[in-house]
């Protein structure tokens, strides 16, 4: 990283006295302003719950803020979409990218036909619950019926989160009562053997997942300080036992073969969306279904979703060398996600 | 009325001397008394009688709802022409009785005809009214946005003056304000202006009421400032400007037929999102699980026309997109209006040259030494600027003549169509013949 100019925190000291501590942090000077505001109205807005007076909660903040705590986590909460997503130690925070998709994804299912006894979505690695919860709300609010949203996660402290944030959002009211009583949140590894008779179903409309997706060289070189410090490895990188039964040389990726194989197993869903890190990553998983005829025959649609796939205009056709496959890409950004549709 | 609020002894003195002369006397005004309506628009108020008249009838017979909405239209222009003719009619059996022989009734007549006269102005004017066409925007809530002209610090500190005015305004005359956008200069953060002005950048006001679009629409324009700026250590006088766009908005929770407006290819509000381009001002990386940045700004640009919006003020990426979306939709309309504006303004005559409002005339000065804001288009001065700045009773008084004057030009411009489209109509005959 490269040095601030001592300069910079003089000019961060007169916009508030708190702000050159935030400078570390933040490293420039509108990101300190953004957060600065950010935390006084979060401190505003919970006074009535705390003991503490204000100015002295917001320098307890700004000062666990400095040691390098995500803001998420500190505030304990992100927005996401119309959503409140509760943030805690220990659980992955929700990513904008991740946002984007899942609204893409939510615009696409309210303009298809649905089945009509309400759609079935199934989230793996589901962590704070957002993206079922997105889903849910926002297809409700276009007026799409849905029969059952599911999210699984390994981790009992993701699953006791998620439940807290479908609580969270049945109060503020971003989520209707009726929908949320057809959402629930199962504990359970994605590997175990019989995931898919313990999940008690036979199929599934919409099968989506975002889950770890960094190698080991990656997380170890390529992720921010602060995602490396205090957020959960497990979320992010693919544990080594996990690792050892992928036969690839990119053993990052062993949660796209597993995840592939229980869509073949659950009767290949309508549509199927993958979080992935980059465009390297979504040519190997399109790889991986260009290897399996039963999926190739499945799926017709087979699309890479860059950062932003409602926006730029449409797909633009991408040959992947090697392979020797034309996949199309739709969106702006990096590559963040694949993409499979049977119609 | 004079055109400086006090004048000492001497100078009255002298004046008495030499008479009132004409170059004291303000000739200006807001207010066109006449009475002589031009043929052209009584036909039209003739002719718009008579078809409500006839759509009256057929409403009569069987109920649609589409008769009965233009019938409701025009309803408001039949009433007004009737009460037009009814005191025109009167008045001129009123002047045939003033003629009469008997002087107690010449008497009456002539006590009755200063009534009758202020009653045909005021219907006179009410029919002109009617017959101006409605801004399409009319009802609206709107959106303020205050941008520093060319000028430097100076233009930056006003600016904050300005944005502080309307909040101000909005608070004084009862209007829900909310202030979108404030974003200060970088480098000049430890400056301070006149009455701790900050140098500011960027802000944006939304006014949440309806009709609030209407209110302020006239208040569109570069407005300048003449003073003497706090760091000006020789005394001398700076002048430079402020840009104030005004653009309409959408109510808080845009109902089903706005937002189908919005997927409607004929209306201004239509944007085809293949043709905008969005950036996350975010620094640029693997993205995704391995960083994570707080930065939620939204920077929108529409590519066929250069318009660029910029969100950063909340920490929800989701409500800054959606107010990037609301700003360029409204930026994007105003520009449509104000290209259509421009190729019928081609097509009128001159009448309307002064009318048309464009972000780049000078439409208001605000003069700190001589305590003075006139505004350019009325030609009104007033006095007592740090009401004006306060948003008092000043600015109101300003803002509310823009309005007459701005309902004068429409009826002006409306004549001006009236008398062309006549004169083809005309030429037409004449061919035929």
């Amino acid at each position: 990283m490269p040095r601030l100019p001592p300069s910079l925190f003089h000019t961060a000291a007169q916009i508030h006295p708190l702000a050159p501590r935030l400078l570390p942090v933040c490293r420039s000077l509108a990101s300190v302003r953004s957060e600065l505001r950010w935390i006084a109205q979060h401190v505003l807005q919970s006074q009535s719950s705390h003991l503490v007076p204000p100015r002295l909660r917001l320098w307890q903040l700004v000062d666990l803020r400095a040691t390098g705590l995500p803001l998420q986590y500190v505030l304990g909460s992100q927005p996401f979409g119309s959503l409140d997503i509760k943030c805690r130690k220990g659980v992955l925070i929700p990513r904008p990218e991740t946002e984007s998709w899942t609204l893409y994804l939510a615009s696409l299912l309210s303009s298809s036909s649905s089945p009509s006894q309400g759609l079935r979505v199934l989230d793996l690695c589901t962590g704070t619950g957002c993206i079922p919860l997105l889903l849910s709300s926002s297809l409700s609010a276009r007026n799409t019926p849905l029969s059952s949203v599911t999210g699984v996660d390994i981790s009992p402290r993701a699953i006791s989160l998620a439940q807290e944030n479908l609580a969270h959002n049945l109060r503020l009211g971003t989520l209707l009562p009726s929908t949320g009583s057809k959402i629930q949140f199962l504990q359970h590894d994605v590997f175990s053997p019989d995931f898919v008779s313990t999940l008690g179903k036979e199929e599934v409309d919409v099968l989506v997942s975002n889950p770890p997706y960094i190698s080991h060289r990656g997380f170890a070189t390529d992720t921010a300080r602060s995602v490396r410090n205090y957020e959960p490895k497990l979320a992010l990188v693919p544990s080594p036992e996990k690792q050892a039964l992928s036969s690839t040389e990119h053993p990052e990726d062993v949660f796209y073969a597993r995840i592939l194989h229980l869509a073949q197993q659950l009767e290949s869903p309508n549509k199927v969306v993958l979080e992935v890190a980059s465009l390297e990553q979504a040519t190997r998983v399109v790889d991986m279904v260009h290897s399996s005829p039963e999926l190739l025959r499945e799926y017709k649609t087979i699309e890479i979703w860059r950062d932003e796939p409602a926006y730029g205009g449409g797909v633009i056709p991408h040959r992947i060398e090697g392979i020797n496959i034309t996949v199309s890409v739709r969106g702006e950004g990096n590559g963040r996600a694949v993409y499979l549709s049977r119609d | 009325m004079l055109a400086t609020p006090w004048i000492c002894r001497s100078c009255v003195r002298s004046l008495k001397r030499i008479g009132f002369s004409s170059q004291f006397v303000r000739r200006a005004s807001t207010v066109d008394s006449s009475v002589n309506l031009p043929p052209a628009l009584l036909e039209r108020a003739r002719n718009l009688t008579a078809e409500y008249d006839e759509l009256n009838a057929k409403l009569l017979n069987d109920f649609d709802p589409k008769i009965a909405k233009r019938a409701g239209e025009v309803g408001k222009i039949a009433s007004a022409f009737r009460q037009f003719e009814k005191a025109k009619a009167s008045l001129s059996e009123l002047e045939g009785l003033i003629k009469s022989d008997d002087a107690e009734m010449r008497e009456m007549a002539r006590e009755d005809l200063a009534d009758t006269n202020k009653e045909l102005i005021e219907s006179g004017r009410n029919l002109s009214v009617a017959l101006t066409p409605k801004h399409p925007f009319a009802d609206m809530p709107c959106v303020i946005e205050i941008v520093p002209g060319p000028g430097g610090t100076e233009g930056r500190f006003f600016a904050d003056s300005v944005y502080k005015m309307y909040l101000s305004y909005c608070a004084n005359q009862g209007f829900r304000a909310k202030a979108v956008q404030y974003v200060t200069a970088e480098g000049d953060g430890s400056k301070k202006g006149n009455d701790g002005e900050v140098a500011l950048q960027e802000a944006t006001i939304e006014v949440l009421d309806e009709g609030a679009y209407n209110h302020f629409r006239g208040e569109a324009g570069m407005h300048r400032v003449q003073r003497v700026p706090w760091t000006e250590t020789k005394g001398r006088t700076h002048t430079s400007a402020v840009a104030v766009w005004v653009l309409p908005s959408f109510p808080e929770n845009a109902s089903a037929e706005t937002e189908a407006e919005w997927e409607n290819p004929e209306s201004d509000f239509y944007i085809d999102a293949s043709e905008v381009k969005a950036e996350k001002m975010r620094a640029s990386g693997a993205g995704g699980q391995h960083v994570n940045k707080t930065e939620s700004a939204i920077r929108l640009t529409h590519i066929p026309t250069g318009i660029t919006v910029s969100m950063q003020d909340n920490r929800s990426q989701h409500a800054n997109r959606t107010a990037a979306w609301k700003l360029l939709r409204s930026r994007i309309a105003q520009k449509r209006r104000e290209e259509r504006e421009e190729q019928a303004r081609a097509l009128r005559s001159s009448v309307l040259s002064q009318s048309q409002l464009t972000r780049s005339d000078k439409i208001r000065t605000y003069n700190y030494s001589q305590d003075r804001c006139t505004d350019h288009r009325p030609g009104l001065d007033m006095h007592n600027l740090p009401d004006v700045l306060r948003g008092g009773e000043t600015l109101h008084k300003i803002i509310t003549s823009v309005q007459t004057w701005m309902t004068e030009k429409d009826i002006q411009a409306l004549l001006a169509d009236e008398e062309a489209a006549a004169a083809v109509a005309d030429s037409k005959a004449k061919k035929g013949k």
